[in-house]
């Protein structure tokens, strides 16, 4: 996408269609129950989180019971669960996971490292708050927190989606600038992801005031497009 | 005449509609059975139908092309057309018309029609698992077609529902099951196979290839892969019910029956880890092969 084709989106959020049918309500509170009691859990687990959190899943605390399991891949899931530090490294591919996942999608950040960094808080190679990065959802702190706490924050979870207040995933959209700002501060001038947000938002109609802005100009200047991988035996 | 030709018409619309309904129910009982195994208390009640109505509600808006659209729609299309050709109690929808044969084609459609949607998505994990899944079909494919022709050898034909009327007329002792016990275990090898549970889970694999032709489905996608799951577990019972066990002579012995035909291979599956691609042709092509040879050469003496 060139600079001058910024020009020619639209900012102003386009207004969803006017819905008619007198059920669509009762239809939306039935796929919101749904939701929120199915949920497919992408775990991105790190150091004690990759220790701690099968205890949750397993016979003892059976998430099952509440309709949450594991998935395999970020196009099947509905949570990304991360638990423990993120390293600059791999909050590369943490994102390129957050992106690739369908709406509605919900993030959760498990251990005190993702609120603040924990005990890595003066490590040069860490990225210390999640939420400057991607929109999380629900914290649950502990340095580790038990198969307890982590179930009671996913059942919080389960009411924000059943009233309709987990709707994070929509200001990654809205806000695209602040985020991808604070990951160009990490990773440089020229991250880029395969996914295309700006796209996504405009199709979400979801496009705010803070969509677009410097940063995003930056990437729209790097931006490479993506190319099929070349076929070799 | 144009009264029957309508009753046969709502009979082909309503077949599949009862084995979705039924498929969920099996689909719960499988997770259920593999909870208690595992000492936890399983999913709740409606929990198949919750996976489902979510996935459909899902957003997305990534496409891998056409194929890969019109994939799931054969799969899920395949068995839906598989259930107008299964009898059950009170309904034969055009299962006279179509036979044994037919269904056996049938009954491959969905494999390949994922073949071709996974296809375009360009995954490596996805054709390596749409690879898997067809050399597991080669697998299985060849014991259950032989089973099917020392079945209708016996029974002097391929058409479903004469099949299970002589085993009602006889009773018990007429039973598949009674009067063919190797080829109705070499059967039931078969149909453990077909459904790719562990220790056939060759093409799931979600710790290896991360679920294989499922790798880049999503939303809409996987639901209809959930609800392939659920006709697939309804036909696979089906149809052995109606081989070996006389079919259904009303709809309570008739579910009950297809719940314990498939109780046998979850309640195995959950108990073992998995083969891999080569041991599992050596194991389809050795034991089951055998004794469904075994069994013909007892039904055609």
């Amino acid at each position: 996408m060139k600079s001058t084709d910024l020009d020619r989106i639209e900012v102003n959020p386009k207004t969803m269609p006017k819905r008619t049918n007198p059920l669509a309500n009762v239809f939306d509170d039935l796929v919101r129950f749904c939701r929120s009691r199915s949920m497919f859990m992408l775990h991105y687990c790190t150091g004690c989180g990759a220790i701690e959190l099968p205890p949750a899943m397993t016979s003892r605390f059976d998430m099952e019971r509440l309709g949450i399991q594991p998935m395999v891949t970020p196009r099947q899931a509905d949570i990304l669960l991360i638990t423990g530090y993120v390293s600059i490294k791999t909050l590369k591919r943490v994102i390129l996971t957050y992106e690739q996942m369908g709406s509605p999608k919900y993030v959760i950040g498990i251990c005190s490292c993702t609120v603040n960094g924990g005990m890595y808080w003066q490590s040069y190679a860490t990225a210390k708050k999640l939420d400057e990065y991607m929109p999380v959802d629900l914290y649950i702190a502990g340095c580790m927190p038990r198969p307890e706490a982590v179930i009671e924050g996913l059942q919080q979870l389960m009411d924000k989606i059943k009233n309709d207040q987990a709707n994070s995933w929509k200001q990654y959209y809205e806000n695209y600038d602040y985020y991808l700002g604070n990951q160009q501060k990490l990773f440089g001038n020229n991250w880029q992801t395969p996914t295309d947000v700006i796209g996504e938002a405009e199709i979400y109609r979801l496009m705010g005031p803070q969509t677009l802005g410097e940063h995003t100009k930056i990437l729209q200047q790097v931006q490479k497009p993506m190319e099929p991988l070349e076929m070799k035996l | 005449m144009a009264n029957s030709i309508l009753l046969t018409i709502l009979e082909v619309i309503l077949m599949p509609l009862v084995a979705f309904i039924v498929g969920l129910f099996m689909v719960l009982m499988m997770r259920k059975l593999a909870a208690k195994l595992q000492r936890r208390v399983g999913p709740p009640l409606f929990q198949p139908l919750y996976d489902i109505v979510k996935l459909y509600g899902k957003q997305t808006q990534i496409s891998h092309g056409l194929i890969h659209d019109i994939g799931i729609i054969m799969a899920v299309g395949g068995y839906v057309a598989a259930e107008a050709l299964l009898p059950v109690p009170g309904m034969d929808g055009i299962a006279a018309k179509g036979g044994l044969v037919t269904l056996a084609y049938l009954m491959m459609v969905p494999s390949l029609g994922l073949a071709l949607g996974v296809g375009q998505c360009a995954n490596p994990n996805g054709s390596i698992g749409i690879s898997r899944a067809l050399t597991a079909m080669l697998a299985y494919d060849i014991p259950f077609i032989i089973v099917i022709f020392g079945v209708a050898y016996h029974f002097g034909s391929t058409n479903l529902v004469s099949i299970i009327a002589t085993q009602q007329a006889e009773g018990i002792a007429g039973w598949g099951i009674s009067e063919m016990p190797i080829l109705a275990i070499a059967g039931l090898f078969a149909l453990h196979a077909s459904l790719g549970k562990q220790p056939f889970e060759i093409y799931i694999a979600p710790a290896e290839i991360a679920t294989g032709p499922m790798v880049e489905m999503g939303g809409k996608f996987l639901g209809g892969l959930f609800v392939m799951q659920t006709f697939q577990l309804y036909t696979a019972s089906v149809l052995y019910v109606s081989l070996f066990l006389g079919g259904g002579e009303n709809w309570v012995t008739f579910l009950i029956k297809c719940f314990a035909v498939l109780a046998i291979p979850v309640l195995i599956a959950y108990l073992f880890p998995r083969y891999r691609t080569e041991d599992l042709i050596r194991l389809v092509w050795k034991w089951p092969v055998m004794l469904a040879l075994l069994g013909v050469a007892f039904v055609m003496n």
